[in-house]
């Protein structure tokens, strides 16, 4: 019943995509408004079928029936309500499940928002666009990936579960679905590039519209990358919250190519410019989520997050060189007929950052690309194995990360066009002292090292630059001066600043111990005291859980606990962790023969950990804040002000 | 619809840069798509070179110095008394020896992983084997020689050379096999990795 | 005017001067790192062997816990950084390094993305170069023009 339903809706969201991609392109050519208007009926049939899709596959999670082989493969009749739910995307084809749905879901709302222009064929070509990748990713539940084969489970038959790492914290249920509203969210501002290309409209009037649209997949991705990095260090027990493995790497890709676009975006509406560049970084967005996917799961590259190999690799890479080919294509071919006349008059001057702003996330994405396939590149061409690990990405990512630091210190006070050194210096002066009180503060906290008080500096710069925005901002504006993309920008800016300085303490400041103790017994890690209270052992279903109550500075009491399987042997830590403003402390025990015997503790001090996730919630705001439409400005309105007269002063949204 | 295009063009710019960017990815795919996919094993970085020392005090006092056995062919057996694939090789490794007792020719010598003296003199009590073996703090030992997991054995050759690397438990016929396979390569073939690469495939 | 420009220059340029003298106290004579801050540096440049990319300081592994305590024992006997990755690599393979070697093939690792820096930055300079200011005059007929669009515009704005 289940599978019926499942497939049914497949097959239904399948054929949608593919007629409504056809009809829209014959009605494209043969001018058929009336074709163009069924798109709407197209996009909701497809969202139908991906609903009815998801709903039967939930359904059978729900009711553990493991005649559909993938239940059977993550369901387990033991496993909680709320894993249960999302061990939906536990798996490979579940996964595509939810991006089919998630996707389906944007085509509606497009298709809503644009309801009285879809004979437009600017809006047309984006839908066109939009329903081929819908049919490729239902296509791949039709063909290779399909989540709902069948097979005749033994009597009393029950599965495994997820992976117990799976099923350990809750952030695992909010991380992926906020990861792939970001990746999946990206296509519709590809969609409408690839729709202006073909139309060879690239006026900035497609790209306010969807604006908002990239600016909450971007926050979504954002959500997702900081929700994948605390459950990562709430889990593993490492104290480590990024381990620059390929496929944390591959998130990181469109996360960074799409903050280039939302910066440079800005260039375009305000002076016209960099149009073929900002049509470049969408689609370069777009082909990154796509082959972030791929490298997660062909297995081409080694990494910790296992997604079983399959057979969809060969699919996903096609299908990255098919977006590739074609984007790269309509670029070379409309790219020189569509670039601006206009030119940036001074590198001091908001357009000025803003480039060299692109030229940084560019060049950091670059390496992470290059870092991450690296080694494949190399057994390619004279069969060498290596490894290129953290070692390498960190000492990339210090000198990019001070760069757009700094960067982000003085573009907030630069005004367009251009202006003076003087002018600069006096807004920027109290933010520069900020910073210089921040640097202070750390040298006098014991923060020693050019990097690292360099990073506190510049980051407390950076903070001051963005205060400043906000508070001139509120001042002339009331509460407006919270909302808007420049206000809300600053906002985001503060968040990011917090992150920095979390990553700059946590990274300087980080100390390990290992203690073996007995009940009683205590430890000592950068003075704080750990204490042994006590040991107990929980006979579970499936698994044994042995738990060890640990007293931090004679406070409260933490639970670390280590989970040894039954079926697989395998032993998996549930750590605790022990967070204040100033430092985190991350507790986890190593297996034990038995209790009676000493437990082994590691305990993984950090400051400033929770900086990071403040940081994110910062960032959260700031952009949910940036959407509001801000001081309103027509698009009529002169996008630059040629006399001289007029020019603006200060920052104006 | 190109009618509303700037008339006038300028330059080639975008057409060059996406030419370029084009042919980068094309590269870039075919990169991909020609890569394996899956697990790759890779081999031990020592063979066809000098083999590291194992110096150290054997179970029964002696002093052991690798070197000392130039002229002769090893087996240098890494083991643990708690690995039960350890348990399961190690009748084929004392028949293997004693195979070669009489000539002479080939030499065991076994190094304990995360082990303490007491239970690898147990062990041998139990099991058999009547050759050097080194068990207690000689962990260094076994990193030094690239150890990833137990057990796992290495042949080398008369002149001191590595040249093959058993990973996972080893039977009397893979070490017969291998080695009479290394016997045929020339001397100064030893340290060909490709020359080594020709020998079996050892039988999981 | 003057004053506050006087004012403007002491303030950056006590600004600066602390700047200086903090970065100075805080990087000259700065401690040796300690052993444990050595041996926790080099288990990260370290893959675990039996892993998918984790550095043995990051693994449970029984391997990676060996390795980390053969590079304590090998800190604690004076060994220098090259020296132990040296070791390790010579056992295990340079794939066993997380960090790409700084010769062959590998060192295209750092080569390439200096490469790129150059690049960005001459591009950069290039962009900035091309793009000077060029006066365009305007004459009085496209002055008023633009100012009766502007009126247009606050009447509309006004409604």
């Amino acid at each position: 019943m289940n599978a019926i339903v499942g497939s049914a809706g497949v097959i239904l969201g399948f054929a949608a995509a593919g007629f409504g991609a056809i009809s829209l392109v014959v009605g494209l050519i043969w001018q058929r408004p009336a074709l163009l208007r069924q798109s709407i009926t197209y996009a909701g049939l497809v969202f139908a079928g991906s609903l009815a899709s998801f709903v039967a596959m939930e359904r059978a999670l729900i009711t553990r029936d493991f005649s559909i082989e993938y239940v059977a493969q993550v369901g387990s009749s033991l496993t909680p309500p709320l894993y249960n739910f999302a061990s939906l995307w536990g798996a490979l084809e579940g996964s595509i499940l939810l991006w089919a749905l998630v996707l389906a879901g944007y085509i509606l709302l497009v298709a809503i928002k644009f309801r009285h222009r879809l004979t437009d064929p600017l809006v047309a070509w984006a839908m066109v666009t939009m329903f081929l990748v819908a049919l490729f990713f239902f296509g791949l539940m039709v063909g290779p990936a399909n989540p709902f084969t069948t097979w005749s489970p033994p009597v009393g038959y029950d599965g495994p579960g997820p992976d117990p790492l799976l099923q350990n914290h809750p952030l695992m249920v909010a991380h992926p679905p906020m990861l792939y509203l970001g990746y999946v969210g990206f296509t519709v501002p590809f969609a409408f590039a690839i729709a202006a290309l073909i139309t060879g409209r690239v006026g900035e009037g497609w790209l306010v519209e969807t604006r908002r649209w990239t600016l909450f997949a971007w926050g979504f991705l954002t959500a997702g990358i900081i929700l994948g990095a605390w459950w990562a260090y709430e889990v593993l027990g490492w104290g480590g919250y990024w381990g620059w493995d390929p496929v944390e790497n591959s998130s990181l890709l469109p996360w960074l190519t799409g903050t280039a676009f939302l910066h440079s975006v800005m260039v375009q509406e305000r002076r016209g410019m960099l149009r073929v560049w900002n049509l470049s970084l969408l689609c370069a967005t777009f082909a990154l989520t796509i082959l972030g996917t791929f490298l997660t799961r062909s297995g081409v590259i080694e990494s910790v997050h296992a997604f079983t190999t399959s057979s969809i690799g060969p699919a996903l890479l096609g299908f990255f060189a098919v977006i590739v080919i074609a984007s790269v294509g309509l670029i070379g071919w409309r790219g020189d007929r569509l670039r601006s006349p206009g030119s940036i008059d001074s590198p001091l001057s908001r357009e000025g950052a803003f480039l060299a702003n692109n030229v940084l996330f560019g060049g950091f994405a670059f390496v992470i690309l290059l870092g991450t396939v690296f080694p494949l590149v190399v057994e390619a061409w004279n069969g060498d194995q290596l490894r290129v690990g953290e070692p390498f990405f960190e000492r990339m990512s210090v000198p990019i990360g001070l760069a757009l630091l700094t960067l982000m210190a003085i573009a907030p006070a630069l005004p367009w066009r251009k202006t003076n050194v003087e002018t600069l210096a006096t807004r920027l002066q109290w933010p520069a002292w900020f910073g210089g009180a921040c640097l202070l503060i750390a040298l006098a906290l014991g923060q020693r090292g050019l990097g690292t008080l360099a990073g506190y500096g510049l980051a407390g710069f950076a903070a001051g630059a963005a205060i400043r925005q906000v508070v001139l901002a509120t001042r002339r504006q009331g509460w407006r001066g919270f909302v808007g993309r420049t206000n809300g920008g600053m906002i985001v800016h503060l968040g990011v600043i917090l992150i920095a300085f979390g990553i700059i303490a946590s990274n300087a400041g980080v100390e390990s111990r290992e203690f073996r103790l007995e009940i009683g017994e205590s430890g000592v890690i950068e003075g704080h005291t750990i204490t042994l209270v006590d040991v107990y052992q929980e006979d579970l279903p499936r698994k044994v859980r042995t738990v060890a109550a640990i007293q931090v500075d004679g406070g409260e009491i933490h639970e670390p606990a280590m989970n040894l399987f039954r079926a697989s042997g395998r032993a998996v830590p549930t750590p605790s962790v022990r967070t204040t403003w100033t430092n985190d402390i991350a507790l986890s025990i190593f297996p034990v023969e038995s209790i009676d015997d000493p437990i082994g503790i590691r305990a993984v001090y950090q400051p400033l950990i929770a900086w990071l996730w403040a940081g994110g919630a910062l960032m959260a705001i700031g952009t949910v804040l940036s959407a509001f439409p801000g001081r309103r400005r027509k698009p009529t309105d002169p996008t630059s002000a040629p006399l001289p007269e007029r020019a603006p002063e200060g920052a104006s949204s | 619809m190109s009618d509303d295009l700037a008339p006038v063009r300028r330059g080639r710019t975008a057409l060059v840069s996406a030419s370029i960017v084009g042919v980068v990815m094309v590269a870039f795919i075919a990169l991909l798509a020609t890569r394996d996919h899956g697990d790759r094993e890779t081999a031990s970085a020592l063979l066809g070179g000098p083999a590291p020392a194992i110096v150290g005090e054997t179970l029964d006092g002696g002093d052991f110095d690798l070197d000392d056995l130039r002229g002769r062919w090893v087996v240098v057996n890494f083991f643990g008394t708690w690995c039960p694939p350890c348990i399961v090789e190690h009748p084929h490794l004392v028949a293997f020896h004693e195979a070669h007792a009489e000539t002479g020719d080939v030499e065991v010598v076994s190094v304990a992983f995360e082990d303490t003296a007491e239970d690898v003199a147990a062990f041998f009590d139990e099991y058999g084997g009547e050759w050097p073996v080194l068990g207690e703090g000689v962990n260094s030992i076994a990193i030094g020689w690239g150890v990833t997991g137990l057990p796992e054995s290495f042949l080398v050759a008369p002149n001191g050379v590595v040249v093959f690397k058993f990973v996972g438990g080893v039977t009397y016929d893979d070490l017969d096999s291998v080695l009479s396979a290394a016997r045929g390569l020339p001397e100064e073939g030893l340290d060909d990795e490709d020359l080594l690469g020709e020998l079996p495939e050892e039988v999981s | 005017m003057s004053s506050r420009r006087g004012l403007l220059v002491l303030s950056w340029g006590l600004l600066g001067v602390v700047v200086a003298v903090v970065l100075a106290v805080g990087t000259l004579g700065g401690a040796e790192p300690t052993p444990a801050e050595r041996v926790r540096s080099l288990s990260g440049q370290v893959a675990c062997p039996t892993c998918a990319g984790q550095s043995v300081l990051y693994s449970d592994a029984g391997i990676s816990v060996q390795i980390r305590t053969e590079i304590a024992q090998r800190v604690e006997d004076g060994q220098s950084d090259d020296q132990i990755l040296t070791a390790l690599a010579q056992a295990y393979g340079r794939e066993a390094l997380l960090t790409p070697s700084a010769s062959g093939a590998a060192s295209l690792a750092w080569a390439i993305p200096g490469f790129a820096a150059v690049v960005a930055i001459a591009g950069l300079a290039f962009a900035f170069w091309r793009w000077r200011p060029t006066t365009t005059e305007v004459s009085d007929e496209e002055r008023s023009r633009v100012e009766e669009a502007l009126r247009e515009r606050e009447v509309d704005g006004g409604a």
